[in-house]
């Protein structure tokens, strides 16, 4: 589960995240929308554990993680924009490697049923990652995911730059983990995306969280209109 | 996990063809290095058994004489060659390899090797303290410099920090995959050389202990390194940043300061020159008592006084030949001079040797280098050794043949002939060398220097790096 509670993150005067309060339950999966700066990376970033808060707390399956920095992040799976990966490596020695810092050890064959799982063909298994698309690539992420067998995912705009058909394969596989009781946040732009896979959508704009929904009782029209009210383009919203 | 990351890491390097090259070329460097140097150890030393035979012959065979032509006729003290010195050269090159021995005179050693070479010497010399002293570093900083850094360009940091892994554990794995390597290929040539000594003939005084004791303290001298440019590694961000200030401090470590250091050294405890020396042996010879001179002030004095402790009124009447007693009164009071004028040298090599141990600070190429070279016995301390040694031979025989001369003739009969056999009474001339827990003794502040950065070192790194 991910909590936060009153989560606050100032830079001298400016505050960059406002006493933002979110529970993420397993099984959900929870969108937060919002241009840049709006807070969405700094939300995650306190939520690793990269950054302390100014105050409030973020919570990890219990454990506030500026607490626990290295605990917390035990059932964590995170997935970046762009997920750079070992290029001289292939993807089951990245996935081994990753893995095995994270506490987990496996044999090949589960390695590469993790890879597959992530829908990872099997004959880029052993190829190095520097001939890796970026699609490829956050398969990977998801086969660490499956790994680590975490509780709880957290993306940072991982379908951006994605083609369609990478991007709804990867909307695919957030489905599937969510069903399987994971709780996910993933920060993005993408509306569509957002309404076709989340649970619940958030919008966050200079760092407050502005306005909730839960996914399935909006349509992606409302959910357009709200979030371009939101950011102040009244005009552009139907 | 530090397994995980050491495979890794050696996974990567080794996938990386630069590293792959670099690493073949030190290789085969380090390899060829020995082998020059395994070749140039069996010439020299055969050499070295050669002379040292055939000058034995010719002392021995010199036939009946008066003993003091023989003292003038003199003899060689050989420098031999140390098995160690054949992974460290040391200043061997410059400090000669023979020593002659004569009356009335300390020469020094002669024919050096840097003697016989040409200009193109200035060039150096592809040797085995060489790759170890100087390339092995430089590989370091290149398998090194991006360790970190290189995790934040290729975004992999971001990925390895959410996995919630304590720093230490990270970078330990990072240090082993570089000193295990480096430190690996390094034992293992060191033990090849250790076989390749021990099988060969008349291979003196090789010792093992002596080459683990080496093999130490240029592991110390990688791990300091090692610590080094994975220090600057993780504190900068750009590989390219880590990369200028890793060779920066190579070339501080390896050439600046030791080069710096010899300036301030001898500019600080300088030694006289070549005329100063020689005229103040000289000045005090003129002062003292001259044992072929029986006109000289000193020479009467002596007379006068022994004539007085024997109770006679004559030379002739004294149970011995004085003219070989005043020659030997005259040997020793030279070798007093020579001993005096070169004990400043030495005090001054010693000031020079002790500023060089405190500037080690700056450097762990001096403490390391000096151990180095003590261990393999081709230091300047070594040398100093010899020519003390070959000194004392000298004085002996001098006493040796004085003493021939003066008991088996009177006073006056300069045609007195020592039989033919008599040569071989004198013992040949014999050197050991320091044994290796005197060596360490001597370089206690060397081996604490260079302690105290392996400890400075990897306290910088494991404790000043909390986060990546």
């Amino acid at each position: 589960m991910i909590s936060t509670d009153n989560l606050t993150m100032k830079y001298g005067e400016t505050t960059v995240l406002d006493k933002l309060n979110l529970t993420i339950k397993p099984g959900e999966l929870y969108c937060l929308l919002g241009a840049n700066g709006a807070g969405k990376t700094t939300t995650i970033n306190l939520l690793l554990g990269f950054i302390k808060p100014s105050s409030g707390s973020a919570i990890i399956n219990g454990l506030v993680v500026a607490e626990n920095v290295h605990k917390s992040k035990k059932n964590l799976a995170y997935i970046p924009e762009n997920l750079m990966l070992y290029p001289n490596l292939t993807a089951v020695e990245n996935l081994d490697y990753f893995s095995g810092i994270g506490g987990k050890s496996f044999k090949r064959q589960e390695l590469e049923a993790f890879l597959e799982e992530a829908g990872l063909q099997a004959d880029a298994f052993h190829n190095r990652i520097s001939t890796f698309s970026k699609g490829m690539r956050q398969k990977v992420g998801i086969a660490l995911a499956l790994a680590k067998n975490a509780s709880v995912l957290l993306l940072d705009e991982p379908t951006s730059g994605l083609d369609p058909k990478a991007s709804n394969e990867f909307g695919i596989l957030l489905q599937k983990l969510r069903s399987n009781g994971v709780a996910i946040l993933m920060a993005t732009h993408d509306l569509f995306r957002a309404k076709e896979i989340a649970t619940h959508i958030g919008i966050m704009k200079n760092g407050q969280l502005k306005q909730e929904f839960v996914a399935s009782e909006i349509t992606l029209s409302d959910l357009e209109n709200a979030y371009l009210s939101t950011m102040g383009f009244k005009e552009m919203a139907v | 996990m530090i397994r995980g990351t050491f495979l890794k890491e050696l996974k990567e390097l080794t996938r990386d063809g630069r590293v792959r090259i670099s690493f073949i070329i030190v290789l085969l460097l380090l390899l060829a290095a020995t082998w020059i140097s395994k070749n140039q150890y069996e010439q020299t030393n055969e050499q070295h058994h050669q002379a040292e035979t055939s000058e034995r012959d010719i002392w021995e065979g010199q036939g009946s004489k008066n003993p003091h032509s023989a003292a003038h006729y003199g003899t060689y003290a050989f420098k031999p060659k140390y098995p160690l010195s054949l992974i460290d050269h040391g200043v061997d090159k410059f400090t000669g390899t023979s020593i002659f021995l004569e009356a009335h005179t300390r020469n020094e050693a002669q024919f050096s090797k840097a003697t016989d070479q040409t200009g193109l010497a200035r060039f150096g010399e592809l040797t085995p303290d060489f790759v170890l002293l100087f390339i092995i570093p430089l590989l370091i900083v290149f398998l090194g410099y991006n360790a970190f850094t290189k995790e934040r360009e290729m975004g992999t940091l971001l990925l390895l920090r959410s996995q919630g892994t304590p720093v230490w554990k990270l970078i330990l794995g990072k240090w082993l995959s570089i000193f295990l390597p480096i430190g690996g290929t390094v034992l293992v040539l060191f033990v090849i050389t250790g076989l390749v000594l021990s099988n060969l003939k008349d291979f003196g005084v090789f010792q093992w202990d002596s080459l683990g004791m080496m093999s130490l303290v240029y592991m110390a001298y990688y791990i300091v390194f090692i610590n080094l440019i994975l220090l600057v590694s993780s504190k900068v961000k750009k590989s390219g940043i880590s990369l200028v200030i890793s060779l920066s401090i190579w070339i501080m470590a390896c050439l600046v300061v030791p080069k710096a250091a010899s300036n301030i050294a001898e500019s600080t405890h300088p030694y006289p020159t070549r005329q100063e020396f020689v005229a103040n042996i000289t000045k005090d010879q003129q002062n003292g008592l001259d044992g072929h001179d029986p006109w000289n002030k000193q020479a009467r004095e002596l007379e006068q006084q022994v004539l007085k402790e024997h109770g006679v009124d004559s030379l002739e009447q004294l149970p011995f030949n004085f003219d070989a007693y005043r020659m030997q009164k005259g040997e020793e009071h030279t070798a007093e001079i020579y001993f005096k004028h070169y004990n400043y040298l030495k005090t001054q090599f010693e000031e020079q040797t002790g500023l060089y141990r405190n500037l080690a600070v700056l450097s762990p190429f001096l403490p390391a280098r000096f151990m180095s070279m003590a261990i393999a016995n081709t230091d300047y301390a070594t040398h100093w050794d010899f020519a003390d040694s070959a000194e004392k031979y000298r004085v002996e025989l001098q006493a040796f043949l004085n003493g021939d001369f003066a008991e088996n003739s009177s006073f006056g009969e300069w045609s007195y002939r020592a039989d033919a056999s008599k040569w071989k009474e004198l013992p040949a001339f014999e050197y050991d060398p320091p044994e290796l827990n005197e060596t360490v003794g001597r370089n206690g502040s060397n081996l604490m220097i260079l302690s105290a950065w392996v400890l400075i070192s990897f306290s910088l790194l494991f404790f000043t790096t909390k986060k990546l």
